[in-house]
Order: C-alpha cells, then sequence, then structure tokens
C-alpha cells in the first residue's frame, strides 16, 4: 500500500539490527504456537481489562445519573458553571491523539520507525496539553473559587443545597479520567522508548503498540461520553 | 487407509502445526497478514469525529440561543437524547475503526459487549429502582443528606450506624453548606468571590462595591442584608423563569443583567435621595 506519508524503510544502524530487542531479533514467548497466538491472546487480555476500565467509569456515570434524577436544579446549575468551551478543546486535543495513536499502530506495522516515534510524540504532547487545560483553566480557577467537592465548597454564589454534590462527581469523574490519560501517556513514553532505542516494534512485533493504542483510545472513548453529560446537559 | 492418513495430515496441517518446526520457533510459520488501516479511512474517521463534535457543541449552543433570545424551550429529554445519541455514534465509530474491532476476531467485540450489557443493567435498575418510589409511596425519592449537601452537619445522626465523624472546620452550626459558603466565601483577594461576613465584619467596605461583586459572581438570590437593594438596581430583580418538574434551568449566566455595566453607587445614590428608607421593603421580592 503506498501512501503519502510512505518513506523508505528507514535505515537502520548496525548496532540495533543486532539487538535481541529489534523487532526482526524479538521471538514471541515458546509457550506459543505461533506469534500471531500470542498477539492475539495479549490483545484479548487488554479487551478484558478494558472491561474492568468501562465498569470502573459505569460506577460514576451511574452516580450522575442518580444524582441528576433526585436533584435536577444542582445538575443544571452544575453543567452552567462549565464553560463549554474548554471540554469542546479537550475533546479536539483527545480525539486528535486517538487518531495518532491509531497511526502509530499502523506505523509499526508498516515499518515506519521515524513516523511511528512521531506519532507517538504528538500523543504525548496532546495528553500533557489536555491536562494543562484542565488543570490551568478548569480545576485551578473553579477551586479557586471555591467550587470544591463537598465539604471543602466555599463558592458563595450557589443556589441549590447539592451543589457540592455536583462538584464531588465532577471532580472525581474528571480526575479519574486525567489519571487514566497520565497513566495512557506514561505508557506511550515506555513505547517511545523502545522504538527509538531498538526499534523494538515492527511489522511482527507491536503488541505493546497495539495494547497501549487502545488503552488510549479507551480514554478517548470515555472523554466523549464525559464531555457532554458534564458540559452540555442541562 | 493411506486415505485416512493423508487427511489427517492435511487436519494438522490446517492446525497450523509443522512437524518440522513443532513449537513454531520460525517467526515466518503459519504467519498471517493482521489487517493495516488505510490512512484515508482514518482521517476520514477523524474528521467525521471532529464534526459531530463540533455538531453536539452548535445543537447545546443554538437550544441555548433560542430559549434567551425566543423564549423557546424545548423538552428536556430532547437536549439529552441529542447529546447521547451523537457520543454513541462518536463512540460506535472509535471503537470501530480507531480500536479496529470491525476489522477484529469477533471475540472483541463480543467481550465488549457483554461489558457494556452489565452497564446497561447497572444504569437500567438504578433509574427503574429511583424512578418508582413515588409508586410504592407518596414520599417521593429520599433526600440524600449527609456528606451531599452539608445539611445538620453537626446534628446528632438519625442513625448512629452511618454517622459521620465531622472534624471543627466544617461544622456549620447546623445550616447547609452553601449558606456557610455564602458566609465564609472562598477567601483569597477577588472581591467577587467574598463572603458576606467580609461586609459585616468591615466597616469600612464600600457597601455598593461589595453588592456588586457579590452578585456579579451568580448569586441571584437576594440577600437580607442587601437594605438597599442592589439586588434590584443591578438588574437581578426579575428572574428568568424557574425551574418546573418538566424542565430545570440552571440559573447561572441566564439572569438579565448579569454581565451588563450598572454602577451601584450612582443608582444607590439616586434611589436614597428619591425614595428614602422605607420603599426598600416593597421592592424586596422574597429571597
Amino acid at each position: 500500500m503506498s501512501t503519502m506519508t510512505d518513506t523508505n524503510p528507514t535505515d537502520v544502524p548496525q548496532s540495533i539490527l543486532q539487538s535481541p530487542k529489534h523487532w526482526r531479533n524479538r521471538a514471541f514467548g515458546h509457550h506459543w504456537r505461533t506469534g500471531d497466538e500470542e498477539f492475539d491472546a495479549a490483545k484479548l487480555g487488554m479487551w478484558l481489562f478494558l472491561t474492568t476500565e468501562v465498569l470502573l467509569f459505569a460506577g460514576i456515570f451511574c452516580g450522575y445519573a442518580v444524582f441528576r434524577m433526585m436533584y435536577p436544579e444542582a445538575w443544571a446549575n452544575g453543567s452552567h458553571y462549565l464553560d463549554w468551551r474548554f471540554g469542546a478543546a479537550n475533546t479536539a486535543v483527545l480525539l486528535l491523539s486517538s487518531w495518532t495513536a491509531a497511526n502509530a499502530v499502523r506505523c509499526a506495522q508498516l515499518d515506519k520507525q521515524f513516523w511511528l516515534r512521531v506519532n507517538i510524540i504528538i500523543t504525548v504532547v496532546c495528553a500533557a496539553l489536555f491536562i494543562f487545560i484542565k488543570l490551568k483553566f478548569e480545576y485551578m480557577v473553579k477551586l479557586g473559587q471555591g467550587k470544591a467537592p463537598g465539604t471543602f465548597f466555599s463558592y458563595p454564589g450557589a443556589h441549590d443545597p447539592h451543589e457540592p454534590l455536583w462538584w464531588s462527581l465532577y471532580y472525581v469523574g474528571t480526575g479519574i479520567h486525567a489519571l487514566h490519560v497520565v497513566i495512557g501517556a506514561g505508557l506511550f513514553c515506555v513505547v517511545l522508548y523502545y522504538a527509538k532505542r531498538y526499534q523494538s516494534y515492527g511489522p511482527t512485533q507491536y503488541t505493546l503498540v497495539e495494547n497501549a493504542a487502545l488503552y488510549w483510545h479507551l480514554v478517548d472513548l470515555v472523554w466523549i461520553f464525559l464531555f457532554p453529560l458534564l458540559y452540555l446537559i442541562h | 487407509m493411506s486415505h485416512t492418513e493423508h487427511s489427517a495430515a492435511e487436519n494438522i496441517a490446517q492446525l497450523g502445526w509443522d512437524p518440522d518446526d513443532p513449537h513454531g520457533i520460525n517467526p515466518h510459520h503459519g504467519e498471517h497478514h493482521h489487517f493495516i488501516a488505510d490512512w484515508r479511512m482514518q482521517v476520514s474517521v477523524l474528521a467525521i469525529l471532529l464534526f459531530f463534535t463540533f455538531l453536539t457543541v452548535a445543537f447545546f449552543r443554538i437550544e441555548a440561543w433560542a430559549e434567551v433570545a425566543f423564549g423557546i424551550t424545548l423538552p428536556g429529554w430532547i437536549n439529552i437524547v441529542g447529546a447521547m445519541t451523537i457520543a454513541t455514534v462518536k463512540g460506535i465509530l472509535v471503537a470501530a475503526y480507531f480500536m479496529q474491532l470491525k476489522y477484529d476476531k469477533v471475540l472483541n467485540t463480543f467481550v465488549l459487549l457483554f461489558c457494556l450489557l452489565c452497564v446497561g443493567l447497572f444504569l437500567g435498575f438504578s433509574m427503574i429502582d429511583l424512578g418508582s418510589r413515588n409508586l410504592i409511596n407518596n414520599f417521593g425519592p429520599g433526600e440524600i443528606k449527609m456528606g451531599g449537601t452539608g445539611y445538620n452537619l453537626n446534628a446528632a445522626p438519625a442513625d448512629p450506624d452511618f454517622s459521620v465523624k465531622i472534624g471543627p472546620k466544617v461544622n456549620t452550626g447546623g445550616m447547609p453548606i452553601i449558606y456557610e459558603a455564602r458566609l465564609t466565601g472562598a477567601g483569597g483577594t477577588d472581591p467577587h468571590y467574598w463572603g458576606l461576613n467580609t461586609f459585616r465584619e468591615d466597616p469600612n467596605l464600600d457597601e455598593a462595591y461589595f453588592w456588586k461583586n457579590f452578585y456579579g459572581a451568580h448569586a441571584t438570590h437576594r440577600d437580607l442584608l442587601d437594605e438597599h437593594d442592589y439586588f434590584t438596581q443591578l438588574g437581578f430583580g426579575q428572574h428568568h423563569e424557574t425551574s418546573t418538574a418538566q424542565q430545570s434551568r440552571g440559573r447561572h449566566g441566564l439572569t438579565p443583567g448579569l454581565f451588563s455595566d450598572v454602577d451601584p453607587a450612582a443608582h444607590a445614590d439616586a434611589h436614597g435621595a428619591s425614595n428614602g428608607h422605607g420603599a426598600n421593603e416593597t421592592q424586596d421580592n422574597g429571597h
């Protein structure tokens, strides 16, 4: 398949080519019959892990639904306190990074080592940008105004007695999501290190790239639902 | 006989087992090609996802604009169904194309769908429970007090099994935590987030300046301490339509005059000179 971003296969230094960590020299586990079986099993394991992640966030979504049903005015006020522009900007940032994560997998499959690194770097930069927007324009500002969770609440302009509960849910939901963003970025940093140092990922060996990307897409997926629930629905 | 041996060998070959390479050491053996995504498809999916993000925000903005400009209020479920439908379509696109479920083994899709079924049960039964409580008794959905609202933080718990140890920092003297916050404020130097106690305890503080900032921080409820009725003078007197059982309305950002430049000091002088003090009670609109 010839594409715009395709380049000639990277010139590999001899030291890396002979390293046991280079993708051509990496063997699959001796207890597997083929590398494909190992890959498929690792991917299935990743999907099983992702289901536990979905259930973790399902608890937060369920709490959101229950409290919204009980205290609709507090929830209506709460979504008005949030600025949709920051939520939309972060959505775009995460969608872009999800695309580069998918591209990273593709580059590993096609042995495009340079573009593999570029895509991972863009993904990590997007993660940092997401966290920056969240902290600088949302958490810091709101905490400074006293819009804090539970008993830390000290915002003098609240209307509904249940608004502290809204902020609890907001900080827990977005906080756990932000933690996932940090973990995903860390995972991609590990991938980037091995890709840069040993060129460890190629057409026959890219399990870690694939699973890191799956994790990242799930982080994106959760935000796709958190964004309208918190910022748009009132 | 030879025929059956042959087909057995064929079967073994189909299983991918090679007698010359019984443990599959040779990495090129039995390799089948994984799906490699077309970059044009990936770009298209990204573009569609960004378009849907734009669409959901536009839907939200147009709805808010129509409510303020024309007084058209759509039922609450349209807002929810619209936003959630778009989010679901986006989620399916991410799962099918970025996570490549469409081209992957069906087992992975099945794992995800089973998980989503569990989430559906989880959410669905919670909603059925909460939504049908008032069909059984007349009390309606119960109110969760401890921890969530800060009501009666220092009062004796109704049930000692669920007592919460509250430190002195958050002892509100029995009032809701948002009233406590209204009194003490968020601290700091920003006058928008000063509490009522700042006004009470600082004799040198300009009253009009204080109320301008206090109501400017979206406190659209009139406070009884506001005896010059800056609340009305600043344009907070006419509330937007209040919430009903069918439609919850946030007060924040929709209050008329919230962002207008009204000089409270000028209003205060004119008001005080013409009407005197006694007129304030008649304008008090109840909060």
